[in-house]
């Protein structure tokens, strides 16, 4: 698979989470990649975690965070 | 045409081209001869106690036809007697009262060597001094040169006993010995140095005879490390130009030096932040003539940019340099082949095949001609197939719009940071 397959692999299911309803919580980096964690603010959503491998990924989540989809706060986490 | 003239910390020069200490600036002969050349100052060869130096001093790394692409030599500082030096200093600036003449110093870090040696080397004229704390061989193993440029403190307190008695402008010379030029350059302001200049020659060994197994150069089967500069380490020298010009800790004028061979150069030290230049290997190489060049192809280009001064110029490109931390990480670019211009040597598809991101493909168009395709959504910009094209104009590097905003990756970590923090807040609860 190209690189790029891999990235657009990737960006799909953040993506797709980001369209489910689903907001970035936490992002933990390690040597296997980025844990991207979400969770959903609608009753009964279990929260979803990816474990990105890309650097573009990786760069994609952190765009969008900057570029203005809010995390969740404490408080939302827990309404 | 554009005004070429210079003033560095007070040192007035009619153009920015100046000989570094070195052998070209070694007599009175060689300076008046450069100044007649065009020249617009020079550095006297380093003054001090008077050294004896060895027969075969100079070598020379030539690269794929380059001849010296760098030079390395084990020469120290002047042979002859200070007074010897003095009369020709005076006879060289009364005839050239307008040109620039800065006197080279290294003496034992002692306060007392320096108060005499300043005295005596201002009394003759000259119009500013240059502190030598950068040979990196021969004077360094007496506690002189680069091994008082490595120790920051000697540095200030040299400096300072120097400023005690100067009466003209002090540069100090910092060697690229180190770690953190900026942190030496600092400590020679903080000692009152007026000026900077920088970089000195890099430890060195030119090389390894395979046959004789003798080192290059070698005195009787014996070598010792020495002193390299020319066009090979240019691009050192630059980088060290720009800390010190981006550092508000420095904040004094820099006098660049390293590699410097032509105008071009010159502007590109310019640009980074130096008010002025020196020139040595490419003299060494080629003579003082070099400068008629040099002065034609600045004026020309100063006219092409429609600048007055070349004053204009400094540190123009200082802003544009910083640090990894703050560079666009959503800025793309990719490779183009322009067929129409590619001889089909292959170059690129091995060089990113073998040593980038495989995203070089090897076709056949239409006609049954043989082509080079980037795929352009795997390329990272890298910019390796362009370097390696021997074509010109076959291999494009076009900046992409991503459409993404720009983020840089010390944003990205407080975004992280953030986002992480008010997390570990809600794990809590």
């Amino acid at each position: 698979m190209s690189a790029y397959a891999e990235f657009d692999k990737e960006r799909q299911e953040v993506d797709t989470l980001l369209r489910q309803g689903y907001s970035i919580t936490s992002i933990q980096e390690d040597l296997d990649g980025a844990r991207v964690k979400f969770i959903s603010s609608e009753p009964g959503k279990s929260s979803q975690e990816l474990l990105l491998l890309t650097a573009d990924a990786r760069k994609h989540v952190t765009t969008l965070l900057f570029a203005g989809i809010k995390p969740v706060t404490a408080i939302e986490t827990h309404i | 045409m554009a005004d070429l003239s210079i003033d560095l910390a007070g040192i007035k020069s009619p153009n920015p081209f100046w000989l570094a200490s070195a052998p070209p600036t070694n007599t009175g002969y060689q300076v008046q001869r450069a100044f007649e050349a065009g020249w617009g100052g020079a550095v006297w060869k380093t003054l001090g106690e008077p050294v004896i130096n060895t027969s075969s001093r100079f070598a020379a790394v030539h690269f794929n036809g380059q001849r010296v692409a760098g030079f390395n030599n084990i020469e120290l500082i002047t042979d002859r007697p200070l007074e010897v030096n003095l009369k020709e200093i005076y006879e060289t600036k009364k005839r050239f009262p307008n040109h620039a003449i800065i006197a080279s110093l290294m003496v034992e870090p002692k306060q007392e060597k320096w108060h005499e040696i300043v005295k005596r080397v201002e009394a003759v004229g000259v119009d500013g001094l240059e502190l030598n704390f950068g040979c990196p061989h021969g004077m360094a193993e007496r506690g002189m040169g680069a091994a008082s440029g490595q120790q920051p403190d000697l540095v200030q307190a040299q400096t300072t006993w120097v400023k005690e008695v100067a009466t003209t402008p002090v540069i100090v010379k910092l060697t690229p010995n180190i770690t953190d030029i900026t942190v030496v350059a600092r400590h020679a302001v903080k000692g009152g140095a007026d000026a900077i200049s920088l970089i000195n020659t890099i430890n060195s060994l030119a090389g390894v005879d395979i046959h004789s197994w003798n080192t290059i150069p070698n005195v009787g089967g014996q070598g010792a490390h020495g002193g390299y500069c020319g066009p090979a380490v240019k691009p050192i020298a630059l980088s060290m130009v720009a800390e010190c010009a981006r550092d508000r800790g420095v904040g004094v004028p820099i006098s660049g030096i390293g590699g410097i061979s032509t105008w071009q150069d010159v502007v590109e030290f310019m640009l980074m932040g130096s008010t002025g230049i020196q020139v040595c290997t490419a003299v060494m190489h080629h003579g003082f003539r070099i400068v008629e060049e040099m002065i034609d192809g600045l004026n020309n280009y100063l006219d092409d940019k429609g600048l007055a001064s070349v004053t204009e110029l400094i540190g123009k490109s200082v802003p544009k340099y910083s640090n990894w931390g703050d560079l666009d990480l959503n800025y793309k670019v990719v490779a183009r082949i322009n067929e129409d211009n590619c001889i089909n040597c292959n170059k690129c598809h091995i060089a990113c095949e073998d040593a980038s991101h495989q995203c070089i493909e090897m076709l056949t168009n239409a006609e049954g001609k043989a082509i080079l395709q980037v795929r352009e959504e795997d390329c990272v910009g890298c910019n390796l197939c362009s370097i390696v094209c021997p074509a010109d104009g076959a291999i494009d590097m076009v900046a992409l719009d991503s459409g993404a905003a720009p983020l840089t990756w010390n944003q990205r970590n407080q975004v992280i940071s953030g986002l992480n923090g008010s997390y570990s807040e809600a794990e809590v609860v």
